[in-house]
């Protein structure tokens, strides 16, 4: 019977098979039809196609019957990941329960595997296993006779799961077969959406990693270590790789220059153009083994990033990320700021004590409310016999009284919660062989505050393909461009006499709100804007943001290949090439209005005249008084910088096992970098924006430039050119035991013309022993596996000098009058026969540990660093003709100790908790240096080089009290007296009296990050602390309040009368009468400027570095499959991020500033608080 | 076979890429430059003149500063020990170290050229080029001489340290060197001069009066050999300072076009090129007009009168003096050059004026004196002072032996006309740095007024054999092996 019936359902099959498959064979031919009514001559190629096709039909025929003449039946399944991507070569395990078998099947191509000829009255277990995945088993599975059953797996990644391959960039290396210090983590447990630049997703992952977000304005890079600082000058930066090439940086900036707020800092990033959905995964590479191969350039740390492939699919894989952020504004809750009434009173009580006086205040570069009402005094209208106000205490105190009860809210003002939008589509698909990902993104961002905006475009084109067995290649391409705008803004100087950073037309909105007062009102009682007095000229914050302005454009584009060939089984030969460019133009706009302009038109009162310096005093007329060298439109300054990057790379790897226990790896490369950039500036002078873009620059401006030594344009072209050789060699024995060692040899063009300093050779060697897989190791569920690893080796950087011969600049000597002026030839540096590049010993000791039956992985690393050959600043006897000279005899010690553990702690069917800790500590101290900072460097927030300090310490000026009669601030002297005075020279290098603070990095760095699942729903949140170093405020205090800058509320407690001083450090406003009693020790006044900017660099205004931040919190849900199914998506998901929302924990001193942010004003913005909704779906 | 050979030929096909291309790492890593041209050299030797000036130590060691009392203009550290000649450690702008690095620079660039010039083949168009770095390198030694080791004791002892005489680049990041002695190093200095000015050619220089010209380079002779007592030698260079011997139509037009100036005209105008006077100027990184404008020691009440009351003309000198409110007074000669470096910083630089042949016409003067020739000693004294007295008449303003022996009550006429001389440079030269040479190479004791901080006021001074007549060289030289001054 139970036949019979088979029988019956087999015909039925073969009807269907057959119908299907005549169907098929008529259908595809239409399109054909078409070609052949256009080529009518290919009648009898068409026929025969037909016979052919007629002979496939009987023959599908006979092949269906007697396949399903079988009585078994068959499973067919696809494999998927959550994502619904199909894997591929996946090990499917079969398992008869009922007869105890297993037989193993892989998966092909498009993740489908088949299993036939089964018996229909067994029960049957599956598992699917894929590395980077956890195992899934279906079991009690039953067959029916004669039918193909269906099924779908998917598989969950998981993430502690470690990967059999490390990525070095260079190589992907075996895991096991790996001796250095990694750490990979992929995409989405490192993702930070609604934050567009890449390098954010580093923050607090990673353990020896420390990122500090000294500006959150785009394309600024954060301050980015890699196991701390490993050069007293140089860069410190670590090396970024993308998909086997290094990235250069567009301009080459310091860490610290990163925090200036300059201009070129927004293309500090060298990584701003990467669309964060195009990664795959991210590495740190930390010691000397795991860096190896980047010899002389992995001092700092190599970054290495995996982008997205082509995958093989049956069908393309179409993803889109849609990302909503908004902003969160800031208030003044957090922010120590008078309120405006607060401030009026202590206005009127300076002026109860002969502050503010009407004609210093009037003829001022710059006022308030206090200014405005003398000016207001001062107009008289002839006609009506009319002052602009009567000069009387009613009339004053009426006009002033409006803005004491302004309480301007600037946050609310300068601040905006713009939309934050970026999509991204990407398409991947493929064959066996050839496999293609495209995808292209886009970002707006209106901007946090007035004045700022971004849009970025990417695109990113990857095809991989093989042809025949032995050659295999790629071809990508990624672009992107930037348009963005900022405040305009000069570059920001240092003025060692008085202590201070300076910078011209400062219009940082931020910045604006900390020093700006809120008695200070944008709009007028008409709702007009209302104009100050700054740089002699009026001024109002939002009509300068509107009216000056950057706006850079950066194109970034690199198309890269790779081919590899299969010389014999085992020996691959592998050359890689790149190209990239990057063009990027920053075009600064300062149009007739503001007050940029207006100041180098102020010339209308003498006093004006005499001190405005954007005035020209010329020469050749000693007797005239300045004048206006920009009577006509304003100013478009442009500024570019361009990069061309070449980069060849050949590698040939030799593996080979000997004997099922002898595993040889040998591998030599040969690369060569040629990198040029430029630089070029050019000021437009006169450019009239009212005008339709006429031109009318007047020849003074020019004739000045000529005298000061001001060139209207400039060009400065960097060359650098690179070579590397390498070989590596790796043996294993039986999986327990690996050593390696690598030698480099390095020439680069950068230390000048000498054919011997420009080669460095660095070597290492490392091993690893797989404990767990000895005899005498007990199998265990507690600790599953043990690996310890060993590394020593020699890296190395190459330093700022660039004198191995002598190097000589051009120059138009510094004479006044232009026919005086010649060119000259100057030595910059004399030739340094000894100069060679910085290098380090780096030893690292570091154990792997499963535990808890896999669930858990430690990692461990203790590593020490002995960094020598330092550059370094030396005072020489001046008789070579170079009195300060930077040689390599710098010495400094680096250790630590980092450590990572996660896992996936708890894991039902239906909850999982994945954590992981990360935790480094790093101590570094200069051993040998001749030279100490200056003592303003020292005191610096950045902090200076000194020797038996960390590689940047802050000190302090010693604060002493405030005098008792006057109430200024006294300071011990810079000399073993100790006497009290109110000046401290910020010249000298005495910088062993000063009081030491600590360093300026973080010693202690990590991140806590937790993933909670619970079926279709998410939560994720990482938490990051960072300790250890100490913080400088920033500068606040000042010798005179204007009637126009912000006061602390501090200022409340401050010094009235004798006596307070027991009482409080906060200094007295010092009176014009008081002032004059400044006095030192030797009797000689002096000015007020002094002490009191030294109280901004005393041991006062020192606070802990130390915080906790919840820097991101994800809510994801994952919609269900059934949802899916309807609107034809294979996976969606809908997350809500929180990004830097809270900082848990900070010194209270810091009244709510960002302890990594430094407010250096220029386009330097703090991170923002942002909120975005994140859409993901695919097709 | 097949496998091996495939392999065996891709190793080979490997080597021939990785031979290392050589002048791939060549390339400059930025736009520096080449010493590789005479146009190359020419500027290169440009820029062996020191940079600095040596004002501040110099006029404020010297008699030509006073203390004004306590709490009277400002105090600087730099300023009030150079005033009581302690030393000065450290190489703060204005101060002797920073002098002494900036001459070694300017011999560093000359070497540079000289080596250069021996490597390459310029041929005969360097020479001029040639001349001028051996005569500014000697120059540079001889400056560095004057101020940190003993003054050259005519027809005596010289073998007192000397200071390191430098011919060759430096290489090394630390290198070493010795002192020689007062003898070697005037040796070297002479050696220098006298070849490089055989080289010289005044039509070499697009701006002549920034660079050894002949007429410079005899003026800086006849200074030079008047440290070495060979007066013919100073008359001689003298005479080729100026055309045609005519001193009184090139020298300062004090009483003339200068008197007629406006302030401002005049500060701008003393040391513009276009001052016929002037034989050698330099661009100089110096903040003396900023931050020694008013110091508490310097140009004061007293010295003032050298102006304000009749000299040993008879007449009073007619010099401008101008204050910032007395007794701050000033020559107000120096007009700072302020250059930008960025937008809103930069340097601050003087036009030094190294050389005059006002300096010239009174080394003659004095020459004539030594070998007895003293009428036409007078005869350049009265010269002088043809242009600094109001409506000179030298019938009735002429200086003469009576004046001298009356005014200066000194009966020996030698010594009265080399006290009349040194007295004519001190006011003309004041603030320009030329009175401390004369002091140290005169073996003159210096004599100065000091107030304590209570307001009593004494007397210091510096004998002729006083060690702090030297100033101390830099401490960071015992680096290169030599010993400091004794103190």
């Amino acid at each position: 019977m139970l036949r019979l019936w088979q029988i019956f359902k087999k015909k039925y099959k073969i009807i269907g098979v057959c119908l299907g498959a005549t169907l098929f064979f008529f259908v595809l031919p239409i399109n054909k039809r078409l070609f052949v009514l256009t080529n009518k001559c290919n009648m009898e190629k068409k026929l025969t196609a037909w016979v052919k096709r007629a002979w496939l039909i009987v023959g599908f025929f006979l092949i269906t019957l007697l396949a399903s003449a079988q009585q078994y039946g068959a499973i067919t399944g696809t494999v998927n990941n959550q994502r619904g991507e199909p894997l591929i070569n996946i090990t499917v395990t079969l398992k008869n329960v009922t007869e105890g078998t297993n037989t193993q099947h892989l998966t092909d191509s498009v993740g489908v595997f088949r299993i036939e000829k089964l018996n229909p009255n067994d029960t049957y277990s599956l598992t699917a296993e894929a590395i980077g995945y956890s195992p899934k088993t279906i079991s009690g599975y039953k067959i029916k006779s004669g039918k193909n059953t269906n099924i779908i797996i998917t598989l969950t990644e998981d993430h502690n799961v470690l990967t059999d391959i490390v990525i070095t960039g260079y190589q992907d290396v075996q895991k096991k077969l790996f001796t250095g210090s990694s750490s990979t983590l992929s995409v989405d447990q490192v993702e930070r959406a609604g934050l567009p630049d890449i390098t954010k997703m580093l923050e607090g992952q990673f353990a020896g990693v420390s990122l500090q977000n000294v500006s959150g304005t785009f394309g600024a890079a954060p301050k980015l270590r890699i196991r701390g600082a490993t050069s007293l000058s140089g860069d410190n930066k670590p090396l970024w790789v993308i998909d086997g090439i290094i990235v250069e940086d567009v301009v080459n900036i310091s860490n610290e220059a990163l925090s200036t707020g300059d201009l070129n800092t927004l293309l500090g990033s060298s990584v701003a153009g990467v669309n964060p959905s195009d990664i795959q995964d991210i590495t740190i590479l930390r010691d000397a083994a795991a860096t190896a191969l980047y010899g002389a350039r992995a001092m700092n740390g190599v970054v290495v990033i995996t982008t997205k492939k082509g995958m093989v699919t049956a069908k393309p894989r179409i993803n889109y990320t849609g990302n909503f952020s908004t902003y969160i504004k800031p208030n003044y809750d957090n922010y120590d700021i008078m309120t405006s009434s607060d401030q009026m009173a202590v206005l009127m009580e300076v002026m109860n004590k002969g502050g503010y006086q009407m004609p210093g205040l009037i003829n001022g570069d710059g006022g308030g409310v206090l200014y405005k009402m003398y000016q207001q005094i001062a107009l008289y209208d002839s006609s009506s016999g009319q002052f602009g106000l009567r000069n009387d205490a009613a009339t004053r105190n009426a006009f002033l009284n409006r803005y004491a009860n302004a309480n301007t809210d600037w946050f609310d003002i300068l601040f905006k919660n713009s939309l934050i939008q970026e999509h991204n589509i990407s398409v991947s698909s493929g064959t066996e062989n050839y496999q293609t990902y495209v995808s292209t993104s886009y970002l707006k961002d209106d901007g946090m505050t007035l004045g700022n905006s971004v849009e970025r475009f990417t695109g990113n084109f990857r095809n991989n393909f093989k042809i025949g067995k032995k050659l295999k290649g790629e071809i990508l391409s990624t672009g992107s461009m930037r348009r963005q705008r900022a405040p305009g803004t000069e570059n920001r100087v240092s003025e060692p006499v008085y202590g201070e950073y300076l910078r011209g037309f400062d219009i940082n909105p931020y910045n604006f709100v900390l020093n700006t007062s809120r008695m200070i009102t944008p709009y007028d009682q008409d709702g007009n804007l209302e104009y100050f007095r700054q740089n002699y000229a009026p001024f109002n914050i939002i009509n300068e943001l509107n009216t000056n302005y950057t706006q850079l454009n950066v194109l970034d584009f690199k198309v890269q290949g790779q081919l590899r060939y299969t010389i014999i089984p085992g020996l691959n030969y592998t050359l890689n090439g790149a190209y990239r460019f990057v063009k990027s133009e920053s075009q600064t706009s300062i149009l007739e209005n503001s007050n940029k302009v207006m100041s180098y038109r102020a010339a209308k009162d003498a006093n004006s005249i005499g001190n405005n310096e954007n005035l020209y005093d010329d020469p050749d007329f000693p007797n005239e008084l300045p004048v206006v060298v920009l009577p006509e439109g304003g100013f478009y300054n442009t500024e570019t910088d361009n990069l061309k990057y070449y980069y060849f790379r050949q590698d040939l790897q030799y593996d080979k096992v000997f004997h099922n226990d002898h595993t040889i790896s040998l591998y030599g490369s040969m690369e060569a970098r040629s990198t040029d950039r430029e630089h070029e500036h050019f000021d437009g002078i006169g450019y009239q924006y009212e005008n339709g873009g006429l031109v009318n620059s007047n020849h003074l401006y020019f004739k000045r430039g000529q005298e000061e030594g001001k060139p209207y344009f400039g060009m400065q072209p960097g060359k650098d050119r690179f070579l590397a050789y390498a070989a590596t060699g790796t043996y294993a024995y039986k999986e327990k035991y690996v050593v390696k060692g690598t030698v480099r040899y390095d020439g680069s063009n950068k230390m000048g013309h000498s054919t011997t300093a420009r080669w460095l050779p660095t070597w290492n060697f490392s091993g690893r022993w797989n404990v767990d897989k000895e005899n005498f190791w007990p199998e265990n569920k507690v600790i599953t596996s043990m690996i310890l690893r060993g590394s020593y080796g020699l890296t190395a950087n190459i330093g700022d000098a660039t004198n191995s011969s002598a190097v000589y600049y051009n120059q138009i000597s510094r004479r006044q009058y232009i026919n005086d002026q010649e060119t000259l030839t100057y030595i910059s540096d004399l030739e340094n026969s000894q100069l060679t590049w910085e290098k380090s010993k780096d030893l690292d000791i570091g154990m792997d540990l499963t535990m808890l039956d896999n669930r858990l992985n430690f990692t461990v690393d203790y590593y020490r660093k002995n960094i020598f050959d330092l550059l370094g600043t030396i005072q020489t006897s001046g008789i070579g003709g170079q009195f300060e000279k930077v040689g390599n005899y710098g010495r400094m010690s680096g250790r630590g100790i980092e450590f990572t553990l996660g896992g996936t702690a708890v894991k039902t069917r239906d909850f999982s908790w994945t954590p992981r800790f990360n935790m480094a500590i790093n101590h570094n101290e200069i051993t040998v240096l001749e030279s100490n900072p200056s003592v303003w460097k020292g005191v610096s927030a950045e902090g200076g080089a000194v020797l038996h300090y960390p590689q940047r310490a802050i000190f302090s000026v010693k604060y002493a009290g405030l005098d008792h009669y006057f109430g200024y601030p006294l300071f011990y002297a810079l000399d073993e007296n100790n006497e009290l005075t109110p000046n401290v020279n910020l010249q000298g290098d005495e910088v062993g009296f000063l009081k030491y603070e600590g360093p300026a990095d973080p010693t202690l760095t990590g991140g806590f990050w937790n993933q909670f699942t619970y079926k279709h729903f998410q939560i994720s949140g990482l938490i990051k602390f960072s300790a250890g170093n100490v913080l400088r405020l920033s500068p606040a205090f000042k010798s005179g309040y204007g009637d126009y800058n912000a006061m602390s509320r501090d200022v409340i407690n401050r010094w009235t009368m004798p006596g307070d001083e027991k009482y409080t450090s906060v200094p007295a406003f010092i009176d014009g009468v008081s002032a004059l009693q400044i006095i030192d020790a030797t009797g000689s006044q002096v000015s007020a400027v002094y002490p009191y900017n030294l109280y901004n660099y005393s041991d006062e205004r020192v606070v802990s570095g130390d915080y906790i931040k919840l820097s991101n919190v994800t809510f994801s849900y994952i919609f269900p499959e059934r949802f899916c199914e309807v609107f034809k998506l294979t996976n969606a998901a809908l997350s809500v991020v929180a990004n830097n929302i809270w900082t848990i924990y900070s010194d209270k001193r810091l009244n709510g500033q960002d302890p990594e942010f430094f407010a250096s004003g220029g386009v330097a913005l703090p991170s923002s608080k942002q909120v975005t909704l994140s859409l993901k779906l695919g097709f | 076979m097949n496998r091996n050979k495939r392999a065996l030929f891709t190793l080979l096909g490997l080597a021939v890429l990785v031979t290392s291309c050589k002048k791939y790492l060549d390339v400059n890593p930025d736009n520096r430059t080449q010493i590789n041209s005479v146009e190359k050299v020419a500027q290169l030797v440009a820029s062996a003149y020191p940079d600095r000036d040596y004002l501040t130590f110099t006029e404020t060691a010297s008699d030509n500063a006073e203390d004004k009392g306590p709490g009277i203009g400002d105090v600087n550290d730099l300023v009030t020990k150079y005033y009581t000649w302690q030393d000065v450690v450290g190489d703060e702008t204005n101060s002797a170290e920073a002098y002494w690095n900036a001459c070694y620079a300017a011999i560093a660039s000359a070497n540079q050229a000289l080596k250069s010039i021996e490597e390459g083949d310029f041929g005969d168009d360097v020479l001029p080029y040639k001349g001028e770095a051996l005569v500014a390198r000697a120059y540079a030694h001889h400056m560095l001489a004057i101020f940190f080791s003993k003054a050259y004791n005519i027809g005596g002892d010289n073998s007192s340290p000397g200071i390191p005489y430098v011919t060759e680049p430096e290489t090394v990041l630390l290198a070493k060197y010795t002192r020689g002695t007062v003898a070697s190093t005037y040796d070297n200095i002479e050696k220098d001069l006298e070849e490089g000015m055989k080289l010289l050619s005044s039509s070499a220089y697009k701006v002549p009066k920034y660079h050894f010209t002949l007429a410079a380079a005899h003026a800086f002779a006849s200074r030079f050999y008047l440290f070495k007592g060979e007066w013919q030698k100073v008359i001689d260079n003298a005479n080729a300072t100026v055309p045609n011997g005519d001193f009184a139509g090139n020298i300062r037009p004090i009483s003339t076009t200068f008197k007629n100036m406006s302030i401002a005209e005049f500060n701008a105008g003393f040391s513009k090129s276009d001052v016929k006077a002037t034989l050698l100027l330099c661009n100089a990184y110096s903040g003396y007009q900023r931050l020694y404008g008013t110091p508490r020691y310097g140009y004061g009440e007293t010295l003032k009168d050298m102006f304000n009351e009749p000299n040993v003309t008879g007449k009073r000198l007619e010099n401008k003096v101008l204050n910032y409110g007395p007794p701050n007074y000033t020559t107000y000669k120096w007009k700072e050059y302020f250059y930008y470096a960025t937008e809103s910083t930069g340097f601050p630089y003087l036009p030094f004026i190294l050389f005059t042949t006002d300096e010239t016409l009174m080394n003659r003067a004095e020459a004539y004196v030594e070998l007895g020739k003293q009428d036409l000693a007078l005869k350049d004294i009265n010269t002088f002072y043809s242009v600094r007295v109001q409506a000179f008449n030298p019938a009735v303003d002429g200086v003469t032996p009576q004046k001298i022996m009356a005014f200066y009550s000194i009966s020996d006429p030698k010594e009265g006309l080399i006290k009349t001389i040194l007295e004519a440079k001190k006011a003309e030269f004041l603030q320009e740095g030329i009175r401390w040479m004369d002091l140290v190479r005169r073996h003159l004791p210096v004599v100065k007024n000091l107030y304590s901080p209570t307001g009593e006021e004494s007397t210091i001074e510096l004998g002729p054999d006083d060690p702090r007549r030297v100033f101390q060289i830099p401490q960071t030289a015992k680096l290169a092996g030599l010993e400091l001054n004794p103190r």
